[in-house]
Order: structure tokens, then C-alpha cells, then sequence
């Protein structure tokens, strides 16, 4: 109880003593996941065949959210070092369009429902964590984003979907997959992954 | 009968071992790392799956210079679960895997086309409400008698005002008897049992030797498990799961398709997803104790 509360006070006094970004990564966060929504419900886009710029717009829009090498170092952590510079870069890349793939559907496939973010955690200077919920009639599905501050902005690294790190459960499969396997393996299962869907 | 139980019982605190320390929070890799050696010697797994138990030596060597403030976290957050059945756990994950797209999904989707949402909902909370017992008696084993009561109180209101628990007054923002997020592993895992190795059951999905007490628990507890004859049982328990199905199409398939190893995949999201529901109730129970207080206070000031 004790060792707690030493705890708690100092979060405390981390919390008291950066209150300079406190605010602006919430922010961040809520203007571009609006910014999806804002281009979800243009009604000019709604016909099928606006989907491909739908995408695009996404695209842009998530180039500006995330930082793709700081999630695609993370979810290789020591493995990173083994990968070429050359081979880092088509990770990234290929990492993206397999998440792109996974995705896209389901976010295109959005009707409506509420998205509220309601709380902001510092957990360093420069790292912040910021909870939403999706709301549907049927549940409420928390979603965390995990946030950098990369100069004067803030890029997410991370996104935790009910409990659950993607960046975590990548690097578990990705440590499973490098353990037995090299770094070429691995892009080439990537390669296929991203040809097949 | 009950030298079953306890035999049961003997098997899991042999095969997950006690969470070392009083004070999960404060030491949570130490603990991790010393119960999944100690299932690892146990059963004598291959030597890949070891490598996967051990500490990661990834945080000193990865977390020099800028990424230095991020150690803390990549620790507390470190979930691993030893998986010495693996080949048997693969084979079992292909096995419901076939069994929701062959069987599962279509039935679901001819049931979701059939029946409304909102009545979709109502049955749901048909089957919440039968759980219960389960979540009443987690709740007194944790000694949270707010839970209990809370949940006490939800089943007589949703079952008389919400017409046998089709719907939910409780958790309206007049009442707010929220749903305790709890269960028998949650309660096992308050006395200090770890979650042991990882099993996928067939039918029921990934768990643990911990989890399944709660499954077992859950069989037994449930009001539907004593109608007879046999097969009205198995009958309602197969319209819950399509139910339950039917409201979350497509959730499964994002899962798999997003994965590179949908088995590793689905692994990590089972632990990871556990572990943070311990986390938050051994948060809740530090912050149960003031709470009392503070009712205590407000009820001597009325």
C-alpha cells in the first residue's frame, strides 16, 4: 500500500510538472480521427466509385496520425537491429499495406456511430496515452492511442483496442516468426501476405 | 464428485504456481518471469517456446538513448503465456476456425437476417442476467461486497422491472448498477494463482488451466445447465452463441486477417486482454478502500 502510494505521488509530480503539453495531444488525436470521420460522412464521396479517393484521403490522413517507423520499429524492438536499412524500409512499407488491407473495410464500413474521447494520460514528457470509446447500439469498444512527441508534434505509435496492443500482439507474432527465420523470410511472408488479399 | 473438484484444483496451483510478493503492481515482470520458468521446467517444453518465456534482453539492448523513458513501460507491459501444448493448440485453433466459418457464421447470418437488432440485444441481456451467480459469488470470493451488491441488485431489478431480463434498466443512468466486470479466473488470479500454460479448447477457445475453472464454474452455476432433459441445455447454450455471434460478425475475421500468424495473433490478444483485466481490478481494489471510506464519512455527516 505503501509502495503505492510512493507511486502514485510521483505520477503525481510527474503530472504537475509538464502541464506546458497537457491537452494538445488529446487534441491531436480527436482532430484527425474527425477528420476520418468528416471525409466517412461526405456526402459527395458516398457513391462506390469514390471509394479509391475515400482511401486516398485516408491515406493522407494517417501519414499525419501515425509515425510508421516508430510502429514498425516497435513491434520488431531488438529485432530491429538485424534487418539491413534497405530491408527496414520495405518492412515499413509492406508493415503498412498489410495494415492497410486489414482495415480499411471495416473503417469504411462506419455508419455512424459515436466516437468520444474523454481522457488524457501523460505518461512522460513526451508520451501520452488517450482513450476514446466507439459507441454502437450493441457495446462500447474502448480504443487508446498512444502518442509521441516527435519536435512540436504528436504521433500515435500505438493503438489499443480493447486492452489489446497492436503493436504488442505484432511483435509476439513477429518474435515467434524471427525466432526460427530471417529477416528475408519474414518480408517474403509479408510480400505474399500483401499480394494474396 | 469432490475429489474431482480437488483434484482439479491440485492440478492448477501445481501447474501455475503462486504469484510471488504481496504487491502484484509494484513487481509484475519479476513475477511473470519466475512463474513462466517454473511451468517451463515443469513440462519440459522444446526449446523454442522456452526462448519465448524468458525475459526479453530486447529493453536494455533496444531502449538506449531516446527510447530510454519507454523501458518501464515495454516492462510492465511484458505478457507473455508459456504454450507447451502448441501443436495440440494449433490444431484445436483450426478447428474452431472451420467450425465459425462452416457452421458458426452462416447460421449466425441467416439468424442476424432473420432477427432485429434490438431484439438481438434483448437476448443478450437475457443470457447477462443468467450469469449472475457467477459474477455475485466472484465477487464476495474477492470480498468486493459493493460488487455483490451491485450485482444483487441487478438481477432483481432486470429480472422483475426488465421482464426476466430482457432488458437492462440497472445500468440506466438513474440506477447505475453497472455489469462487474468479473469472473472466476479474475477471482483466482486475486489469490495469487498464475494463469499457467495456454490451451485452446475446442468449442470454447483459447484459455488457461485458471480460465477453465471458470468455465467449469460457469457450466455449473449456470440455471440452465439443471433443466432437463439433456439437450434443452445444450440447445440454449448453442441460441446464445449464435446470438452472441450474430452481434459481432466480422470481429473474428479483422482479427485474422490483420495477423501474420493468426494462431500467435490470437494468443497474444487472450493474454493481453486478461492481464489487463486483472490489472484494473487490483486498481479497483486499491481504490475500493477509500471509496468505503468516503461512504463511510458521507453516511455519518447525513
Amino acid at each position: 500500500m505503501k509502495k503505492r502510494l510512493v507511486i502514485l505521488s510521483i505520477l503525481m509530480v510527474f503530472v504537475l510538472a509538464v502541464p506546458v503539453y497537457a491537452g494538445i495531444p488529446l487534441n491531436t488525436a480527436q482532430n484527425a480521427v474527425n477528420r476520418v470521420l468528416e471525409v466517412l460522412r461526405d456526402p459527395k464521396l458516398k457513391s462506390p466509385a469514390a471509394k479509391e479517393i475515400k482511401k486516398e484521403k485516408l491515406r493522407i490522413i494517417y501519414k499525419d496520425m501515425f509515425d510508421e517507423i516508430e510502429f514498425s520499429r516497435r513491434t520488431l524492438a531488438r529485432n530491429w537491429n538485424k534487418f539491413t536499412p534497405a530491408q527496414r524500409a520495405e518492412f515499413v512499407n509492406l508493415f503498412e499495406q498489410v495494415l492497410e488491407k486489414a482495415y480499411i473495410d471495416k473503417i469504411l464500413a462506419y455508419s455512424n456511430e459515436k466516437v468520444n474521447f474523454y481522457k488524457e494520460t501523460m505518461i512522460s514528457e513526451n508520451q501520452a496515452e488517450i482513450q476514446s470509446r466507439i459507441i454502437t447500439p450493441s457495446k462500447e469498444i474502448p480504443i487508446n492511442y498512444r502518442m509521441i512527441r516527435k519536435g512540436n508534434q504528436w504521433k500515435t505509435y500505438d493503438v489499443v483496442v480493447e486492452n489489446v496492443s497492436l503493436v504488442q500482439n505484432y511483435r509476439t507474432q513477429f518474435n515467434d516468426i524471427l525466432a526460427n527465420n530471417t529477416p528475408e523470410q519474414l518480408l517474403e511472408i509479408l510480400r505474399k501476405k500483401v499480394k494474396t488479399h | 464428485m469432490k475429489s474431482y473438484l480437488l483434484s482439479i484444483f491440485l492440478f492448477i496451483f501445481l501447474a501455475a504456481g503462486p504469484v510471488y510478493g504481496s504487491d502484484p503492481i509494484a513487481v509484475p515482470v519479476k513475477t511473470e518471469a519466475s512463474q513462466a520458468v517454473v511451468v517451463a521446467e515443469e513440462v519440459s517444453e522444446p526449446a523454442a517456446e522456452t526462448a519465448d518465456t524468458t525475459v526479453d534482453p530486447f529493453e536494455e539492448e533496444y531502449h538506449n538513448g531516446e527510447y530510454a523513458d519507454d523501458a518501464a513501460i515495454a516492462k510492465a507491459e511484458k505478457v507473455e503465456i508459456a504454450d507447451p501444448l502448441e501443436p495440440f493448440n494449433r490444431a484445436m485453433f483450426q478447428f474452431n476456425d472451420k467450425l465459425y466459418f462452416w457452421m458458426l457464421k452462416p447460421v449466425a447470418q441467416g439468424y442476424k437476417e432473420v432477427v432485429p437488432e434490438p431484439a438481438r440485444i434483448s437476448v443478450k441481456n437475457f443470457f447477462a442476467n443468467l450469469g449472475f451467480p457467477i459474477r455475485f459469488l466472484s465477487c464476495l470470493l474477492q470480498a468486493d461486497f459493493s460488487g455483490a451488491a451491485t450485482e444483487a441488485g441487478r438481477f432483481g431489478v432486470n429480472t422483475i422491472w426488465g421482464i426476466g431480463g430482457l432488458m437492462d434498466p440497472a445500468s440506466s443512468k438513474e440506477l447505475d448498477l453497472k455489469m462487474q466486470d468479473t469472473d472466476l479466473g479474475l477471482t483466482l488470479a486475486s489469490y495469487g494463482v498464475g494463469h499457467g500454460f495456454y490451451i485452446v479448447w475446442p468449442f470454447l477457445g483459447p484459455s488457461s488451466p485458471r480460465d477453465t475453472i471458470d468455465l467449469a464454474g460457469r457450466y455449473f452455476l449456470n440455471p440452465m445447465s439443471y433443466i432437463t432433459p439433456w439437450y434443452y441445455p445444450t440447445g440454449t447454450k448453442v441460441v446464445e452463441v449464435v446470438n452472441r455471434t450474430s452481434l459481432s460478425i466480422g470481429d473474428y475475421e479483422s482479427l485474422k486477417d490483420a495477423a501474420i500468424d493468426p494462431y500467435v495473433a490470437m494468443r497474444d490478444a487472450y493474454i493481453q486482454y486478461r492481464k489487463k483485466k486483472i490489472k484494473r481490478k487490483n486498481n479497483k481494489a486499491g481504490a475500493a478502500g477509500v471509496q468505503l471510506e468516503q461512504n463511510f464519512t458521507k453516511s455519518g455527516a447525513n
